[in-house]
């Protein structure tokens, strides 16, 4: 679609289990529907990120094929999920062993061996796991892949938290903030809450999107809400984003809010 | 908190805990010593302490078990050497990556069910001091079994004391300290010989840590040699920390070797101020010796860790200080030691031996007095 422009890299962070999957899952499938080249890499060990877009299949992943100690090319690493989407799992090894965020860099520096598709892409997602633990987690950013960062967070306070410290670490590592996105929880005065935050660290809440039933049900078969519910209110949403995203030129070096203005703004 | 902030930053390369933990290993006898990291992980001690007799092996982790763990290669390695070495006490060292990673020792010892009594020492490099190496060793050796609460609360005291000796003039003292080769052999020797040929009274302490005695030990038979063939041999005390009552076995027998080999060559030993791992504190026995009978002696010759004799019972003598650390020169000779003489590669030539080793200084006073 724009053949001579650098691709769109974004990178979506956010508690654990708040529906950055989800999300990112979700936004691919509607840039792709909007006709651009999208790929999605799945930065969690649970290796869970394109499941959705690939009719609720697993692939194998970077990892599990480093390990076995095979020659990787491109195609036993990247695979065509819903309307072209490219999904690439990183892997890793089972929860409590080993060393994960090593994982994610090993597993993106060895993809930027062996593919081009990146640089073919107009959108690219870095769907990568849960609160920035360790340097492996940021790797995606550090080694220069990510140009933006988003901040997935709802109303509660724990996400919001969470979404508060990612904010002081994207800014330790001198990365600028594109956008804070709400997926909603129905707590009270959940949008206020997200949109005062994110105008309160400097940046701008981009999308609300409210939770939908819908959104579970599409996951449990294994699609994204795009392909299984095209006409329903929240694929709009997720259209929505997608524009936002693909629109936005925007960003800025997030203020981190210190714990007490944190917990004053969910009261 | 506080007091951690305040210490200096070191950087010069210094011997680190996973080393120390090796080396303890081997003092507690161990016939197998796995390392759970990386290969090159700490290969030129490994690569040493094979000469010294035991068996060195390592789980080989690469990028592979860095991300996915290392339980299983453990577990494999642990049957393997049982298989291969037959051993009756094996150890297991933890490294950098291992620790980080949080690999567990206990639950792949578990899974080997072995018959044999293994050591696992939780262990990486990024202690300040490399006695913690020591320490968690000798921890696991006591939580086994293998050595007496007692030789355990010992062995704290003695490394909480060598701390503070590396701390206070040893290799520890300075953010960095530029290794030297010190005085000229040649020069050192000929002014010994000069003293001992004006009649002047003279003190050997070899205070060594451990196997490296069996070089540093030559220096004293040397000096005595020379003092013979010169008519003067009660012109010399020898004091030595090679008591082989005391310490973990290996060490008790270092000091039995090296008695019997004094003993052959009818060196006497005056004092003999304590064991081969009580460097830290023999340097105050020595001390306390001095000031009651030999104060107005002429000259002292301390090998080892000369850097452990307090400087207020010698700062009246001529000293002539042998050591085997090359960044030890500048901060013994700060301290106020007229000569400081560096061994070169000492330690690779003091294991896998049980008899007193020929060193370069040794050799250089008998060549030199042999042209008298």
């Amino acid at each position: 679609m724009n053949d001579s422009k650098k691709p769109k890299i974004i990178a979506i962070y956010g508690k654990g289990g708040i529906g950055k999957s989800s999300t990112a899952s979700n936004v691919a499938a509607a840039c792709a529907d909007e006709g651009y080249k999208v790929m999605i890499i799945g930065c969690d060990p649970k290796s869970d990120s394109s499941i959705t877009l690939l009719g609720g299949k697993r692939i194998p992943t970077i990892l599990d094929l480093i390990r076995s100690g095979v020659d990787i090319t491109e195609d036993d690493v990247v695979f065509e999920g819903y309307n072209g989407v490219k999904c690439v799992e990183v892997g890793g090894p089972e929860p409590g062993i080993g060393c994960a965020g090593r994982g994610i860099i090993v597993a993106i520096q060895k993809l930027k061996k062996i593919s081009k598709v990146q640089e073919e892409c107009d959108l690219v997602i870095y769907d990568v796991p849960g609160d920035i633990v360790c340097g492996g987690f940021v790797a995606p950013i550090r080694k220069g892949l990510v140009s933006e960062a988003y901040v997935l967070t709802s109303g509660e306070y724990m996400p919001l938290y969470a979404a508060n410290n990612i904010c002081r670490g994207l800014s330790k590592i001198n990365t600028p903030l594109s956008g804070v996105i709400c997926n909603a929880r129905n707590v009270s005065r959940e949008e206020e809450i997200v949109g005062k935050f994110a105008e309160e660290i400097g940046s701008e809440l981009i999308a609300f999107i409210p939770k939908e039933q819908i959104v579970q049900d599409c996951e449990r078969d294994g699609f994204s809400v795009l392909e299984k519910a095209p006409d329903s209110e929240i694929a709009q949403v997720y259209r929505n984003l997608a524009r936002a995203i693909m629109s936005r030129n925007k960003s800025v070096m997030a203020n981190a809010l210190d714990d007490e203005r944190l917990r004053e703004l969910t009261r | 908190m506080e007091k951690e902030k305040k210490e200096i930053s070191i950087i010069h390369p210094r011997p680190s805990s996973i080393v120390a933990a090796l080396y303890t290993l081997r003092d507690l006898n161990v016939d197998v010593a796995i390392l759970h990291g990386p290969p090159g992980c700490s290969f030129k001690h490994a690569r040493l302490l094979e000469e010294d007799g035991i068996h060195v092996v390592t789980t080989s982790l690469d990028e592979n078990g860095f991300v996915f763990g290392g339980h299983d290669e453990l577990v494999a390695l642990l049957e393997k050497v049982t298989e291969m070495f037959n051993p009756k006490l094996i150890g297991i060292v933890g490294t950098c990556v291992s620790m980080i990673i949080g690999e567990e020792l206990h639950d792949a010892v578990l899974e080997a069910n072995l018959d044999v009594p293994v050591i696992e020492v939780e262990v990486h490099a990024g202690y300040r001091n490399n006695t913690k190496g020591v320490l968690f060793a000798l921890e696991s050796a006591l939580d086994s079994g293998i050595i007496t609460e007692k030789e355990f609360d010992r062995q704290k005291v003695l490394l909480e004391e060598a701390t503070m000796v590396e701390k206070r003039h040893g290799a520890a003292s300075k953010e960095y300290l530029a290794p030297s080769r010190g005085d000229v052999k040649y020069k050192v020797a000929q002014h010994i010989i000069d003293l001992l040929k004006e009649g002047k009274r003279g003190i050997t302490i070899m205070n060594a840590k451990k196997e490296t005695g069996y070089m540093f030990a030559d220096i004293t038979v040397a000096v005595n040699e020379i003092a013979k063939q010169l008519g003067v041999e009660s012109n010399i005390v020898n004091m030595a920390n090679i008591d082989d009552t005391l310490g973990l076995p290996r060490v008790r027998h270092h000091a039995k070797c090296i008695m019997d080999d004094f003993n052959e060559r009818g060196i006497r030993i005056h004092h003999i101020i304590g064991g081969m791992d009580e460097y830290p504190i023999a340097g105050d026995i020595a001390g306390k010796l001095i000031e009651e009978k030999y104060s107005d002696y002429d000259f002292v010759v301390i090998t080892g860790v000369p850097h452990a004799i307090p400087m207020e019972s010698i700062s009246g003598m001529e000293i002539i200080s042998v050591t085997n650390g090359p960044r030890q020169v500048l901060p013994m000779k700060e301290m106020g030691h007229d000569y400081v003489i560096v061994e070169i590669d000492l330690h690779p030539k003091t294991l896998g031996v049980n008899n007193i080793v020929e060193s370069e200084f040794g050799a250089t006073l008998r060549e030199v007095a042999k042209e008298e």
